[in-house]
């Protein structure tokens, strides 16, 4: 790719040596001695050498002293197996000026045949700017990735300090409950001195609203430890009817008043993997809330099956039911159903606990109702022959 | 008459156990923290000792440490008392050498039971 000779130089020639020497990145042709023998208008521009200055110079004086050794290596052995390739690709190529600053290059290599040998041409980018908008974009993104890093972490330590706030004071509302609650037994048990009618309906009354006072700080604490993630269960394999039985006998009560049928239906022995008291407190929470919501003379029904890995529990009512885009709903915090403030109170955190509990177990729950047809829950809780991975996990 | 040990910083939940083993025709001593239990415990060598796990000065652990390394009390029922819900404080108390664990607020049932157990069998 000489310009001499005789040849005369055709318009096609012209006007691609004219492409070539107002291109937007700096052009350069080495000889096999690494020798600049050509340069386009950029590479003045860029490097800040006139044309007569790099002509004849080896190539090493456009690139940092520190790399020129090995990029004297890197060209001879390009030579050696000479194709059209990015050069160093993956790294982070400089380029010198003749003032010594540096700056970010692209380069591409490829070969020339030449009448004096084998050349090279060199295609170099300054990518100044596109690095500066690289470094920049990195810094967002890492400056993001801190604070969310941050953020996270300042959640976390709020939920242990909420945990342990609630945790404290729960502890400190339990003790004088338990005064309390010690004390309107006591006189209710009248060995200190007969009751009247007025005043044992009064201690009914203390004992009651105490006993349900209690019931809200285990709820809160309850709840509070299952978003923290710190509920322990004590895993257990059990056959599920004597616990249903104990269930059942908490709520009879409240059923027989309202005359509420209480039925199971158990067809065959199902034994779980669970913690024995959690399992229990998710059926007690269910049936009393079927209770609760079933008017007078009403059925409530459990049933129990295997079914693949787990046990599935089903608590049906033939209460007032629940409409369907409520159905995810009830199991928030804090939500009530609102015909619920008639059946009198209820801290709304029941079925949040109780979706916590079962998924805390590695089960599900889930409802199906329609307003007037009742409401059938349904959680599922690991069998017993698949324990081993369970028991593992609880200890 | 069996000599009771109670070990408690608030005045109400003292009395409450006070009435409940003096029904039970127990002798009642009252220690509103972990030292004065101490003190209490090695002068009248009692039959049965409750503490409340939280104490001010030193708490129900700290107690029934000092207590274990005594061998009078090598075998004397200490029961754990605590308003904490926290599950795992039973296993801790039980391995720290309680006799056994009775959380607030208590059933005064569970609590005679737990009475009777101990004066029983002993």
């Amino acid at each position: 790719m000489t310009h001499s000779g005789r040849k005369p130089i055709s318009d096609a020639e012209r006007r691609l040596g004219e492409l070539l020497e107002s291109a937007p990145d700096a052009i350069l042709e080495l000889d096999n001695e690494g020798r600049i023998v050509l340069l386009n208008r950029m590479a003045e521009k860029l490097f800040g050498y006139t044309r007569e200055e790099l002509l004849g110079q080896a190539v090493e004086v456009l690139v940092p002293e520190d790399l020129g050794a090995a990029h004297q290596r890197h060209r001879e052995k390009y030579l050696s197996h000479p194709v059209t390739r990015p050069m160093g690709s993956g790294l982070k190529l400089e380029a010198r000026r003749k003032d010594g600053s540096r700056f970010p290059v692209e380069i591409s290599l490829s070969p020339v045949k030449s009448s004096t040998g084998s050349h090279v041409t060199a295609i170099i980018r300054d990518i100044t700017e596109r690095r500066q908008m690289e470094d920049q974009l990195r810094a967002v993104q890492e400056k993001y990735i801190h604070e969310l890093e941050l953020r996270s972490r300042q959640a976390e330590q709020a939920n242990t300090l909420k945990t342990e706030f609630l945790s404290n004071m729960s502890h400190e509302l339990r003790s004088p409950l338990h005064t309390i609650i010690g004390f309107a037994e006591l006189l209710a048990e009248e060995t200190e001195g007969r009751l009247g009618e007025k005043q044992k309906r009064f201690l009914t009354h203390i004992q009651n609203d105490s006993r349900h006072l209690l019931d809200i700080i285990n709820d809160l604490l309850d709840l509070s430890k299952i978003e923290a993630g710190r509920l322990e269960l004590r895993q257990e394999a059990f056959d599920i009817v004597p616990v249903m039985e104990d269930a059942l006998s908490s709520v009879r009560p409240r059923a027989v008043a309202k005359s509420v049928e209480l039925r199971t239906d158990i067809s065959v022995s199902v034994a779980v993997v669970a913690d024995r008291l959690r399992f229990k407190q998710i059926l007690h929470n269910l049936l009393s809330n079927a209770v609760k919501f079933t008017p007078d003379g009403g059925k409530v029904r459990v049933e129990a099956a295997p079914h693949e890995r787990f046990a599935e529990i089903s608590v049906s009512d033939t209460g007032i039911g629940i409409p369907q885009d409520q159905h995810r709903a009830v199991f928030d915090k804090f939500y009530q159903v609102r015909s619920a403030t008639r059946g009198g109170g209820g801290t709304g955190l029941g079925l949040a606990i109780t979706k916590g509990l079962v998924e805390q177990h590695g089960g599900r729950i889930w409802l199906k109702s329609e307003p007037g047809n009742g409401s059938c829950f349904t959680f599922t809780i690991p069998l017993e022959r698949f324990d081993e991975k369970s028991v593992d996990r609880g200890r | 008459m069996r000599k009771v040990l109670i070990a408690d910083d608030r005045a109400p939940g003292r009395e409450l156990l006070r009435v409940v083993l003096e029904q039970s025709s127990c002798v009642v001593y009252e220690a509103s923290d972990g030292i004065e239990a101490l003190q209490s415990a090695r002068e009248l060598l009692p039959d049965l000792i409750i503490l409340d796990l939280h104490m001010p000065v030193l708490d129900g652990f700290g107690v029934l440490e000092e207590l274990r390394l005594d061998l009078r009390f090598a075998t004397t029922p200490i029961i754990a008392l605590t308003a904490s819900a926290m599950q795992g404080d039973r296993e801790l108390a039980l391995s720290a050498g309680f006799t056994t664990y009775i959380a607030k607020p208590i059933s005064l049932r569970a609590l005679r039971g737990e009475i009777e157990r101990f004066f029983h069998v002993k």
